[in-house]
């Protein structure tokens, strides 16, 4: 038998958009950092400019000391304004009146409330979702029937969490949809939402596969799309896109077997005497 | 003497009716089913793990080959959701011209359900027929974006290029004729003794189970519920389309089959009214070379011929790249309520409650 | 064989070849294909079968079930890691003579799906013996694949296989 091939060695570094991928930030929508943002950002446009025209002053005086004409005087940048059909949402305070019954319910379990892109959020306490979701489903003044959605992110960079589940809520007869999200930490289990979603069966399965949040209660979780026996968890962001070579298979050094089978069949039904090659 | 047990067979991942590479595993007494178990991860390709490490530009190829019956659909839905992510408005005669090329799809889809569904029952002829229209509406794809099949039709901000002259034409012809092959296909399965004998109170899924189990699209229409993304939060240019959603309320499989049928009614209406309304102007936004994200994240829903098709997308700042891509594809949650569906039915209506169901694994497993 | 020279009676109704000729051509012009179809190459494969393009004018319209009973493995569409060791227990079943089909880019090398749960070409699982590319290819393009499989089971010789068996065992 010819000795094998090594398998397949992936250089993850050399090909980047097969590598893994390393986000730098936390992309966690919310109103709170967002505001934060804004006012470090106002804040530092502000420092900017009290520099430059210190700078200014400064060099003002110089320039009267040397004898020589005054610089320009400074400008301040006045923002350009965007020539495309693109306005990016920014998160907004919550006025809507699903969010502020829920605030009003469930007090301060609810970390955050905001709309943003024409969409209502409501963050609360991960111990507190299956009680957010008990009373999305029956309260009559929230009604939300049916549960579209529900998966979860990974965000590495993040110091107290490492996933948010994000559940997406549908009203059919108030014709209305309500995300609710949770931020999960490394090894906690939230409450599963299949006692009020029954739906939720498979997509909890799911999540399961794919990032490894185990769900208290769930009547069955068990790998759904990766077979049974796979290691890892795939939409992780350490696991590379390309796998840890699970996926290199060859079958063929197999076939030789089955060939070999039916040459000794064949070669006994002519009568010739084969012998086996020596296994390695 | 007699053991009388439960065998356990496999309805394997090859088979010419699971519409793809489903595995169920029954439990059957006799002929009857007494659990029913489907196994899936078949066709996994990883296409939420392959988006992350592509531009938003990009994604819009692997959401041909989820869903790859309704392509265009996927297509829109991806395009929406970018759109929405960024805050884009998409010029209105690209709005109707997606909603044109949706309804073609959803026909198109729709089809392929009945042609297929038809085979399964035994029904040859429809399989036949429904192909000829199929091949028209192919035409016209590949007329306006190049492909029959895994379109990538549209573009984020609008439309590549505006449609071809002579798509106006060759729409015309095929809306003129088409009616005349829903009356076709109707007389030869509508009042079909057989046909209905092998559909009426196969495979019941009362409303309150189907929006337990999240169920949408036609199924969810056929118990009476008429919720439709189209008319609930519009989307495109369905605002300004008059069309009615069709129900029925007994919740079978004959049931679905009629809400299907009616639909195509509807979607050739729609496509009228968008042939006859098409706005002119411009078909693609202003939008910078590089988007470049900020922090967001959305979800976008939309009606794909086979239920809610929702995006959910996370933006990074400054990132080319979505961070989280997640489709929820309506197959996946319908394939759900199957065991609920077939339990104590027969073997043979096991097929006809995959069919009816119209599921389709490459949105199952993505 | 003086009797080619000089045309006889004989010659207008006989017909003399080789057995391996009718062999090989009573093979390629009923090859049945096995019904396995993946993702959405299986669509264009049924596309093909249907009216348009009639693939039954080639004597092979009938696409069987069962693996026992089909000559051609049309692997048409994706194969993932999960059901590669169904894919080859599938080829193993069909009996001899049998042949592949890899139609589709992901059949051949994967496709556009490079990730970890995708087997990069179903030539890792099953020997083929016509490669169709395509995103999905045309029913046009099945058909030239189909024809050029005739081609080859037309020129194969019936020693050809078990040489190859003889040659890899010893």
């Amino acid at each position: 038998m010819e000795e094998k091939t090594p398998g397949y060695v992936y250089d993850l570094k050399a090909a980047p958009n097969r590598q893994v991928v390393a986000p730098k930030s936390v992309p966690l929508p919310g109103l709170k950092s967002f505001l934060a943002e804004q006012a470090a950002a106002v804040a530092a446009e502000a420092a900017k400019w009290a520099k430059t025209q210190a700078d200014y002053e400064t060099a003002k005086a110089k320039a009267e000391a040397d004898g020589k004409d005054a610089p320009k005087p400074p400008v301040r940048p006045v923002a350009k304004p965007d020539t495309n059909d693109m306005k990016f949402p920014r998160p907004e305070p919550a006025t809507d009146a699903d969010l502020l019954y829920l605030q009003s319910v469930l007090g301060d379990q609810v970390t955050e409330a905001f709309q943003q892109a024409g969409e209502i959020t409501c963050q609360v306490d991960k111990e507190a979702v299956l009680a957010a979701l008990t009373l999305l489903h029956d309260d009559p003044a929230l009604g939300y029937e049916m549960l579209a959605d529900e998966t979860a992110t990974h965000y590495p960079v993040a110091q107290d969490f490492a996933f948010s589940v994000v559940y997406h809520l549908t009203s059919l007869r108030r014709r209305k949809r309500l995300r609710l999200r949770i931020l999960v930490p490394e090894g906690f289990e939230p409450e599963s939402a299949v006692p009020v979603y029954p739906t939720a069966n498979w997509m909890e399965r799911e999540i399961w596969d794919m990032f490894g949040i185990r769900f208290r209660n769930h009547p069955d979780l068990t790998r759904i799309l990766c077979p049974e026996g796979w290691e890892g968890h795939a939409l992780r962001k350490e696991y590379p896109t390309l796998g840890l070579g699970q996926r290199d298979i060859d079958f063929r050094e197999d076939r030789s077997g089955v060939l070999m089978r039916l040459a000794m069949e064949k070669a006994g039904n002519l009568g010739i005497n084969l012998t086996p090659p020596k296994a390695e | 003497m007699f053991k009388n047990e439960e065998m356990e067979i496999n309805m394997g991942p090859q088979h010419p009716s699971t519409h793809g590479v489903l595995r169920l595993k029954l439990k059957l007494d006799g002929e009857v089913v007494t659990s029913c178990r489907p196994e899936i991860g078949y066709l996994h390709r990883g296409v939420e793990k392959i988006c992350e490490n592509k531009t938003f530009f990009q994604g819009q190829v692997w959401t041909d080959r989820m869903d790859y019956t309704s392509a265009v659909a996927n297509n829109l839905g991806w395009a929406e959701a970018v759109e929405k992510l960024f805050g884009v408005t998409v010029p209105r005669r690209a709005q109707y011209v997606r909603t044109l090329l949706n309804e073609f799809n959803r026909i198109s889809s729709h089809l392929l359900w009945l042609a297929t569904h038809a085979l399964d029952i035994g029904a040859m002829t429809v399989f036949l027929y429904a192909f000829r229209e199929r091949e028209a509406i192919l035409d016209l794809f590949e007329a306006f974006c190049g492909a029959r099949l895994t379109t990538t039709a549209f573009r984020i901000g609008g439309l590549r290029e505006d449609l071809p002259p002579g798509f106006e034409k060759l729409a015309r012809a095929f809306v003129a004729r088409f009616p005349d092959c829903i009356d076709e296909y109707e007389t030869l399965l509508t009042e079909n003794r057989i046909w209905k004998k092998r559909t009426i109170g196969v495979g019941p899924l009362g409303a309150e189970d189907a929006i337990a189990m999240g169920v949408t699209g036609p199924v969810l229409r056929a118990a009476g519920v008429a919720y439709d993304i189209r008319k609930a939060f519009p989307y495109a240019a369905y605002a300004e389309m008059d069309f009615e959603v069709p129900t029925r309320p007994e919740a079978d499989t004959y049931a679905r089959y009629l809400v299907r049928m009616a639909e195509l009614r509807q979607s050739h209406r729609i496509i009228q009214q968008c042939l006859d309304g098409l706005p002119e102007g411009p078909v693609m936004a202003k939008l910078p070379k590089v988007l470049k994200a900020e922090v967001n994240e959305i979800y976008h829903p939309t009606e794909c011929p086979k239920g809610e098709l929702g995006y959910y997308l996370v933006g990074e700042k400054g990132s080319a790249n979505p961070y989280r891509f997640h489709v929820r594809g309506p197959s996946f949650i319908n394939l759900q309520a199957l065991p609920m569906m077939v339990k104590g039915s027969l073997v043979a209506d096991v097929i006809a409650t995959i069919g009816t169901l119209d599921v389709v694994l490459g949105e199952i497993d993505r | 064989m003086g009797m080619m020279n000089q045309p006889s009676a004989l010659e207008h109704i006989l017909i003399t070849t080789k057995v391996e000729k009718i062999i090989n051509w009573s093979r390629a012009s009923s090859v049945w294909p096995m019904t396995f179809g993946l993702a959405c190459c299986a669509i264009e494969m049924m596309a093909a079968g249907a009216a348009r393009f009639d693939f039954d004018r080639f004597g092979s319209g009938i696409f069987r079930a069962s693996p026992r009973q089909s000559d051609l493995m049309i692997v048409a569409g994706t194969v993932t890691y999960k059901m590669a060791p169904i894919i080859k227990q599938l080829y193993d079943q069909m009996p001899e003579p049998k042949w592949v089909i890899a139609l589709g880019s992901c059949a051949t090398a994967g496709g556009p799906f490079d990730s970890y749960h995708t087997i990069q070409g179903v030539d890792k699982v099953v020997p083929v013996d016509v490669y169709i590319p395509g995103c999905p290819p045309r029913p046009e393009s099945l058909i030239y694949g189909f024809m050029k499989l005739q081609d080859k089971i037309m020129a194969s010789s019936m020693s050809d296989r078990y040489r190859e068996i003889f040659e890899a065992v010893g």
